[in-house]
């Protein structure tokens, strides 16, 4: 491993924060722009606006229209594409290192869309169909119907993808109000990774970022939603298996114990799991797992599986008696051990390219405000251990009721 | 990089590719062991024995087993397919020996035992229940037993009749047929001394049973017997799935890297075709992609959309449209970018490692040797606007088979 760090951090002046890794050792180069924005942040007559927003980014700018914009990334045969999430919206490309520089320029000028009306109509379709494709999956219709209910009233209770009414409702007023507050300069951070010279790098971002203007209000009001119990059932005859998904408040992506809260959940329901073993090796259902959601201000664990209507019993049965027989006997050394050798092999492969960087880059200025060099990712996991497995599971237990949800073709629990 | 190829003495294909510097080693197995192989009495055995293999060897129960890949941090996973079994390893470059000789004893001393078979056929029962809730999938499904005739057309869950008459005796007879020496292609990349990974391999693989003769008639492939036909699959869903095929090149066709190019010009990027007049202009769908599929012998272009049925027909109406017209208008610009496309994407990928195993495991399946990047990059660089337009005239789009899936039909279904 490097002494020197492989990282340069700077602000311009109107606030955006530039992020770059340099990574002397390969033949390609990769950049996004985040935006610390998603779908908590949409007002709720807006909700879904945040993930229509990211589909108009590519519809148009002052410099280039959106036929120009697609044909540019074409060109570069760059590897592109953009996300949304609850909390944040990402937008990225990865090119041959001597394309960087018109990489970073194109998803800059897409920053300052114009959001062009005719394309704003034409696109509405497009998140309408998207939302009709969620609908027909059933991980995704359960997993919505989770925060729909335990979030209720709260902004994170809608989907990313919004409501079908108020995406018809959308006008472009509403979504520019709205982009020109949350795409300020200093609500977005500039990720560069790559065999890259840094000056280059941070000449680029002023040339092609730096006249953009500082917003004082970003109009954030982001709070913790209070975490509930409760049960809720969402009966849809068109599916064959039924989805259980059993939900406990946990901590956040800053925490000391979070790398403690993920580990929990790879040891009940990761690779090689008791859930897999337990669960899926009897019979009870083909997919059940764990996995941890985690907010820079609050996350929650959720144990789930899909099954035959018929064995929703068993499942939450076997679920919750191995949440409690974890959080009765903590858990063996080779569970611990198996999630810090499995951390120590994912590492060396996230460093081999930029693109598998900038992701983790992202998440780490966003919710910590600086890179973390592997060394120190390695050492929080290598810090997990039985004492704080059960230190976690005391503050945070996953014995109790829970957010029980179930959605499929039974009406269960009653 | 260096590329070592070589057969060993029991038969086993390997490709050992040598790059320096790199963080991690990957191992990729392919085993001709597919569903395409099963006997017909039994489909799904082929996944039955992927999800037993693991469950336990001659040495150790399957936790056991699970637990020693654990213990040197490396990720095992396998997959079904058509022709192949495939297993995955990533690993530091120190554990590539035991990674080795943890496959070497999962494939060759498994021990199939009782309940984990019997669990192994409860679960793919469940998962062909899982499949009706899964549109995209099920739609593969449908095309292929369609369009691709037997063996070929098969899924890998098998169907219930034949999953509920088969058990370990099946498993144990498949695993048996098809897990010889001969029938295996492996391919390394790392950090990694080509002659030492062959002796670990064959150390690790020495109990194997000899391949039989019939072994390489099977290996050279299976084909296509293509049928038209439009069908239509009532289900009640939120979308129409679309699906249409027609023949394209085998990989080891003189036009195959034309054909990659000609993909690429239909859906390669934002401002391929389809992606272009399906959903920029008109607003139609989320999903829309053309694809090839590529048995060891021969080939298929797939087209694919999902939209609300009232965009049904004017999807499918654009789909025809634009598979049809690409010899027509075609744009050197287009071309170009479809080039680069491809180029930049091999290029970026050269950084991973697991991504150059991969392919070289491929280009054993397909060529029996691996053909190195810039080889196929220069191939990829040399086609012209004349080849796209030879290949579409040799490959014409009049005999479509095209499935749909969803509440409503297509008013006209283009067929034979």
């Amino acid at each position: 491993m490097s002494v020197t760090s492989p990282f340069v951090v700077e602000q311009l002046s109107n606030g955006l924060t530039v992020v770059i890794e340099v990574m002397p050792h390969v033949q390609s180069a990769a950049c996004g722009f985040l935006a610390r924005t998603g779908a908590r942040d949409d007002p709720p007559e807006l909700a879904g606006v945040s993930h229509f927003l990211e589909h108009m980014m590519f519809k148009g700018t002052a410099l280039r229209t959106w036929e120009q914009v697609n044909v540019e990334f074409d060109e570069m045969g760059s590897y592109y594409n953009a996300y949304t999430s609850k909390d944040r919206t990402f937008y990225y490309g990865w090119v041959q290192t001597g394309d960087l520089q018109r990489q970073l320029e194109l998803l800059a000028d897409m920053m300052r869309s114009t959001l062009p009306q005719d394309q704003f109509d034409m696109e509405k379709n497009v998140v309408l169909e998207e939302i009709a494709m969620s609908r027909d999956d059933l991980g995704s219709v359960a997993y919505d119907y989770l925060h729909e209910q335990l979030y209720a009233g709260t902004p994170l209770a809608w989907p990313v993808l919004g409501w079908e009414r108020t995406i018809k409702d959308m006008t472009r007023e509403g979504m520019w109000e709205y982009f020109t507050r949350r795409y300020a300069p200093n609500n977005l951070i500039l990720v560069v990774a790559g065999n890259v010279e840094p000056t280059d790098v941070l000449r680029m971002a002023q040339r092609a970022c730096g006249d953009w203007p500082h917003v004082d209000s970003l109009g954030t009001d982001r709070r913790s939603p209070p975490f509930r119990t409760g049960v809720a059932t969402q009966q849809v005859d068109r599916f064959r298996q039924q989805a259980v998904l059993l939900a406990f408040p946990s901590v956040g992506a800053t925490d000391s114990l979070y790398e403690t809260a993920e580990a929990t959940a790879a040891i009940l329901g990761g690779e090689n799991s008791r859930f897999y073993w337990n669960i899926v090796q009897k019979g009870i259902s083909p997919r059940a797992g764990a996995f941890h959601e985690e907010y820079q201000d609050f996350g929650m664990i959720v144990l789930f599986g899909l099954c035959e209507p018929e064995n929703c019993e068993k499942l939450l049965d076997a679920m919750r008696e191995e949440a409690a027989r974890l959080a009765a006997d903590g858990p063996q050394e080779k569970e611990l051990r198996r999630v810090k050798n499995l951390r120590r092999t994912s590492l060396a492969n996230e460093s081999e390219a930029p693109f598998y960087r900038l992701g983790q880059l992202a998440d780490d200025m966003d919710y910590r405000g600086r890179p973390r060099p592997a060394e120190d990712r390695l050492a929080a996991v290598d810090a997990v251990s039985a004492e704080s497995v059960a230190e976690y599971l005391r503050r945070w237990p996953i014995t109790g009721p829970g957010y029980l949800v179930s959605v499929g073709p039974r009406v269960w629990p009653a | 990089m260096r590329i070592d190829q070589r057969r060993l003495a029991n038969g086993i294909d390997l490709a050992v590719l040598q790059i320096p510097g790199r963080p991690v080693a990957n191992l990729e197995i392919r085993v001709f062991a597919g569903y395409a192989y099963e006997d017909e009495r039994y489909l799904g055995v082929a996944h039955l024995v992927e999800e037993t293999l693991s469950k336990g060897t001659a040495r150790r129960d399957g936790r056991a087993l699970n637990d020693a890949f654990d213990e040197i941090g490396a990720t095992h996973a396998s997959f079904t397919g058509r022709e192949t079994l495939g297993f995955s390893s990533l690993c530091l470059p120190e554990f590539l020996p035991q990674t080795i000789a943890l496959h070497g004893e999962m494939l060759s001393t498994p021990s199939f035992p009782d309940d984990a078979c019997e669990v192994a056929v409860e679960l793919a029962l469940q998962s062909l229940s899982a499949l009706q809730d899964d549109p995209s999938e099920l739609t593969k499904k449908l095309i292929y037993a369609q369009a691709y005739g037997q063996p070929l057309g098969r899924h890998p869950l098998g169907e219930r009749e034949t999953l509920e008459r088969t058990g370990r005796e099946q498993i144990v007879a498949h695993w048996r047929r098809c897990f010889t020496p001969r029938r295996m292609q492996v391919a390394v990349a790392g950090a990694v001394d080509p002659t030492a990974v062959a002796d670990q391999l064959e150390a690790a693989f020495s109990s194997l049973e000899a391949s039989a003769d019939s072994d390489e008639d099977e290996m050279c492939g299976l084909n296509i017997q293509f049928v038209p036909k439009y069908s239509h699959h009532e289900k009640e869903l939120e979308q129409e799935q679309v699906a249409l095929c027609f023949p394209g090149s085998s990989a080891d066709d003189p036009d195959y890297y034309v054909q990659k190019v000609a993909i690429g010009i239909l859906s390669g990027g934002m401002s391929g075709r389809l992606f272009t007049e399906v959903r920029e202009k008109q607003g139609l769908v989320y999903w829309v992609g053309a694809w090839t599929d590529q048995p060891r012998v021969g080939g298929m272009v797939h087209v694919g959309a999902s939209t609300t049925p009232e965009n049904l027909d004017r999807t499918y109406e654009t789909l025809i449209r634009e598979v049809g017209r690409l010899a027509d208008d075609l744009t050197q610009s287009e071309l170009d970018r479809a080039i680069a496309g491809l180029v930049t994407r091999a290029r970026t990928r050269g950084d991973v490692t697991r991504a150059r195993a991969a392919e070289a495991v491929e280009d054993l399946f397909y060529y029996g040797r691996v053909i190195p990047t810039d080889e196929k990059l220069a191939r990829i660089s040399a086609v012209t606007i004349r080849d796209i337009r030879d290949y579409l005239a040799a490959h014409p789009r009049d005999r479509l088979s095209v499935v749909t899936l969803g509440p409503q039909k297509l008013a006209n279904g283009r067929m034979a």
